[in-house]
């Protein structure tokens, strides 16, 4: 039995956790990156837009510039001016900026360098206009000429303005067409990295989740092994007790106490009283034991007598195992049995052993006597009995003769009986030696047995066929003879005797008196006559030794036959049934097992 | 004078035929009047030289006609028995023509010289091949019962049983652990 | 019957027993010699004596002092000169242990003791007739089983 599960899991749990880690890991590195990128996209638009102002702040600072001239030209104010003369200081301060936001772009920088020459060429436009409209220098083709001339720089200067902000525009677009493709991929994948992270985490959870109800259950069969453990030492009478060899400590169970006596945690077991309850006789052999188990690792049972507290002698039976951990320190573990009740019984049962064995001596040396020196007399009475001549017999008085009668119809019956018994205990005590036969051969054998009844009666017997069995044929054979015999025996007498023998094979199930019995398939045997009968509340008594129903007057018997024939039956493992109408027959069953 | 002589005749015979016979070197031993044994067995002519030593004398060898007779009936009988196609023949028939004496005739005469009948040493004979079948053949009882002409293994059984006081099988099992036993 | 008596021994403790074997075998009508011996060791001695006449039957009881019937056989059988003797064990038990045993050690007869003289009589004529059938029709005496009760 496995005491610990294996948690295997603990393994693909770590395997779980680290992918999951790796996908987090990997996932806010995404994001990291998709911010860092939309920092920078949002830079390049910011770029876009501040140059996209400056270029309009030097745009509407030429149109200021041109709005103060044409008033000036036209009212010849100086008020006009000044928007003019701020416009170069905001067109120079913008271009500037320009120049350090398109720093990193050459094409604009060429653009922008371009610009500032148009403006540059405006500017000069401008100090035409007003030179040539300077009612001093009043010239109007030159002014029409340098307006017109402005009219046109202005086109181009807007022109190249459109330009630049198309340049930024398209940068800004290709550059939100890069970052829309990048995000537009990373939603799915990292909602689908989220959900694998997820599901590991989930199948982990499962695991923990399934582990936990797995060491649940292992956790509540320790404990109620532990329970039982200790329920089943005081039922089962035994304890248990460690020993520490390294730090001489010594535990010992609760029932421990109990059957020394006292109640538990009585006192603190140490060394020097470990052998304190030990009977004295048996002292010196437990120290023995002892140190034997620190020696040979472990202890074969020994049995040897505890004196308790209360004085009173108990019988253990005791074993002990040295154990070695891991760490190298020995613990020496001994089990105690308290075996008084099973010693006091083995004592009673060994007495009453060997009784029985001085019986069954004595029962075998009566069977001696009775196959011998019993008949031996008998036989010579017998014999001597049958050596008196008929002429001699023919001389004597009539009650002599009747006595003589009588001696010899007696020591008749002393013999049947004496043979009956014989056979009987025979039945027991001879060797049973189980040989393959046929049993028709063995009926056939019990028939011509009878033979010299049977033609008196002019008893007819059937015999179907009978199955090959592996029995003691002797005993078989007799079974036949008995049971035949008593048909024949109680024959009505104006019914000419028939005995019908049969077989089936049956299985036990189906008999409720075989169901005790291992075996399944059996063979029934039915010995069916058109006899006398017997009153059927006789039919388990009739197997009974010396039961007889009639008296012996009527019939001879000896009141053996059925009884050996139920031994017969019990030494095959078989059964024996009888059942009976009076004056219709009777019906004798045996179960033979296959 | 007259004297009276009492002797007694057997003493004399015996007294004679001791002389006669250890004349020829014969051991013997008187058994009773009229009967002895000798320790050897005589051939035709031995028997045939005894004879006509005694006979001047008086002394007859009664030679058995019966108990030839009854060898002869005895040989047929064994004859018949290891007949294996036996089964026309009525043992009676069989013997009366064999012997071409009437059967009543060979019966009475068996009876007398064997104190058993001719039937008992007819089973006997065939209980015997029965037995040799079953231990050297090793046929079963069936094809015993077959051959043997019996009606039924049953019959065999019986007339087994009867014959032997044993079974077959015990008779079987018996010849076999006796010869485990001899190894 | 024939002419050479049939050679008896019984080996037999019991007096009375003996009696009746020999007045049996006197009633028999076959011309017989019969001897008894009272014990397996007297047996044995019998049968060792140099030149002696072996019997034709041995009839063998087996519940005797000193040595045993069963122990008997077993000694004669293993013995060359004597194991073609033909043995009719003669005991009162009738177990059929003793009888398949003693058959199995090679006895040629199972005789239980009869209760009744006629039929000690009817027996003893029975032994004589088949062992003599035996002897002159050359019948396997190997296969030699009887058990009579």
């Amino acid at each position: 039995m496995k005491l610990f599960p294996k948690f295997n899991s603990s393994n693909s749990l770590r395997v779980i956790f680290v992918i999951a880690v790796f996908i987090l890991l990997f996932l806010s590195s995404l994001g990291y990156k998709h911010n860092q990128d939309l920092n920078a996209s949002s830079k390049v638009a910011m770029h876009t837009y501040e140059i996209n102002i400056q270029l309009e702040r030097l745009m509407s600072a030429i149109k200021d510039a041109e709005t103060g001239q044409r008033g000036y030209i036209i009212t010849r104010n100086s008020r006009f001016l000044s928007p003019y003369i701020y416009s170069r200081d905001k067109v120079n301060t913008s271009f500037i900026t320009l120049k350090k936001l398109t720093a990193d772009n050459p094409v604009q920088q060429e653009n922008l360098r371009r610009l500032f020459k148009l403006i540059i060429q405006r500017f000069t436009s401008f100090e035409n206009c007003f030179k040539y409209s300077d009612p001093k220098t009043y010239d109007k083709r030159k002014l029409d000429n340098h307006m017109f001339g402005g009219r046109i720089l202005m086109e181009n200067i807007r022109f190249q303005v459109d330009k630049m902000n198309d340049i930024e525009k398209k940068y800004l677009d290709r550059r939100l067409k890069i970052y829309d493709q990048e995000i537009s991929l990373s939603p799915v994948f990292s909602i689908s990295l989220f959900l694998a992270a997820l599901l590991f985490i989930l199948l982990a959870y499962r695991q923990i989740s399934k582990d936990i109800q797995r060491l649940k259950v292992f956790n509540k069969k320790l404990l109620i092994s532990s329970r039982l453990m200790s329920e089943s030492e005081s039922i089962g009478k035994f304890s248990t007790w460690q020993w520490d060899l390294d730090t001489q400590k010594i535990d010992y169970s609760d029932n421990q106490y109990r059957l020394l006596g006292v109640r538990p945690n009585a006192f603190v077991p140490v060394q020097e009283t470990f052998l304190d309850f030990v009977h004295p006789d048996d002292k010196e052999a437990i120290a023995a034991s002892m140190e034997e188990i620190v020696t040979k690792k472990h202890l074969p049972f020994i049995y040897y007598k505890v004196l308790r507290a209360d004085r009173e002698i108990r019988y253990f039976k005791s074993t002990g195992k040295l154990l070695t951990d891991k760490q190298g320190s020995k613990i020496l573990l001994g089990i105690n049995f308290d075996i008084t009740d099973e010693h006091l019984l083995n004592i009673e049962l060994q007495e009453r052993n060997d009784e029985l064995e001085k019986s069954n001596k004595e029962l075998a040396s009566f069977n001696h006597v009775a196959s011998h020196d019993l008949q031996e007399p008998l036989r010579k009475i017998q014999t001597f009995i049958s050596r008196i001549p008929e002429a001699e017999k023919a001389g004597m008085s009539d009650s002599a003769k009747d006595y003589l009668y009588k001696i010899e119809v007696s020591a008749k019956r002393m013999r049947v009986l004496i043979d009956d018994l014989l056979l009987f205990s025979r039945t027991n005590t001879t060797k049973k030696e189980f040989i393959k036969s046929n049993l028709n051969e063995l009926a056939e054998n019990a028939k011509s047995e009878l033979l010299e009844i049977i033609d008196e009666k002019r008893a007819v017997i059937t015999v179907s066929k009978l199955p090959k069995l592996s029995v003691i044929p002797y005993q078989i054979e007799q079974l036949f003879i008995n049971l035949i015999g008593n048909s024949l025996k109680y024959s009505r007498p104006d019914t000419i005797p028939e005995i019908h023998i049969e077989s089936e094979k049956i299985n036990s199930s189906d008999y409720p008196g075989l169901l005790d019995q291992n075996t399944r398939k059996f063979h029934k045997i039915t010995f069916k006559d058109n006899g006398m009968g017997f009153d059927p509340q006789f039919k388990e008594t009739i197997f009974v030794l010396f039961q007889r129903l009639h008296s012996k007057t009527d019939y001879p018997g000896t009141g053996i036959g059925l009884a050996i024939c139920k031994k017969i039956t019990d030494n095959h493992k078989g059964y024996i049934t009888a059942d009976s109408t009076p004056d219709k027959g009777s019906e004798f069953t045996v179960f033979l097992p296959e | 004078m007259k004297l009276f002589i009492k002797f007694d005749i057997n003493t004399i015979c015996s007294l004679f035929l001791k002389e006669k016979l250890e004349e020829e070197n014969l051991n013997f031993s008187t058994l009773g009047f009229g009967e002895i044994e000798l320790d050897e067995n005589l051939d035709i002519e031995g028997l045939d030289n005894l004879k006509s030593k005694l006979a001047p004398f008086g002394f007859e060898v009664v030679e058995n006609q019966k108990s030839v007779l009854v060898q002869k009936i005895k040989d047929a009988i064994i004859e018949l028995v290891y007949m294996d196609d036996n089964n026309n023949f009525k043992s009676s028939v069989f013997l009366a023509e064999k012997l071409n004496h009437s059967y009543g005739y060979l019966s009475n005469v068996f009876s007398e010289v064997t104190y058993s009948s001719i039937e008992n040493f007819i089973i006997l004979q065939k209980i015997e091949r029965a037995k040799q079948l079953m231990l050297v053949n090793e046929m079963s009882l069936t094809e015993i019962a077959f051959l043997l002409n019996y009606s039924s293994v049953a019959h065999l059984s019986t007339q087994f049983k009867n014959t032997t006081g044993i079974t077959p099988s015990a008779f079987q099992r018996i010849i076999k652990k006796r010869r485990e036993n001899l190894k | 019957m024939q002419k050479n008596a049939l050679h008896i021994l019984l080996a037999d403790d019991d007096e009375d027993d003996r009696l009746f074997f020999k007045d049996a075998f006197e009633e028999v009508r076959v011309q017989t010699k019969v001897t008894f011996v009272h014990d397996g060791l007297q047996l044995m001695e019998h049968l060792m004596t140099p030149d002696i006449k072996l019997p034709d039957i041995l009839f063998l009881d087996l519940n005797m002092p000193k040595k045993t019937g069963k122990e008997c056989l077993i000694e004669i059988k293993k013995t060359e000169h004597l194991k073609n003797i033909i043995i009719a064990i003669y005991s009162t038990s009738s177990s059929e242990e003793d009888i398949e045993d003693t058959f199995i050690e090679g006895a040629n007869i199972y005789i239980k003791k009869p209760s009744d003289f006629n039929t000690l009589k009817k027996i003893i004529n029975e032994v004589v007739t088949l062992n003599w059938h035996y002897h002159t029709s050359g019948l396997n005496r190997d296969n030699f089983l009887l058990r009579l009760k």
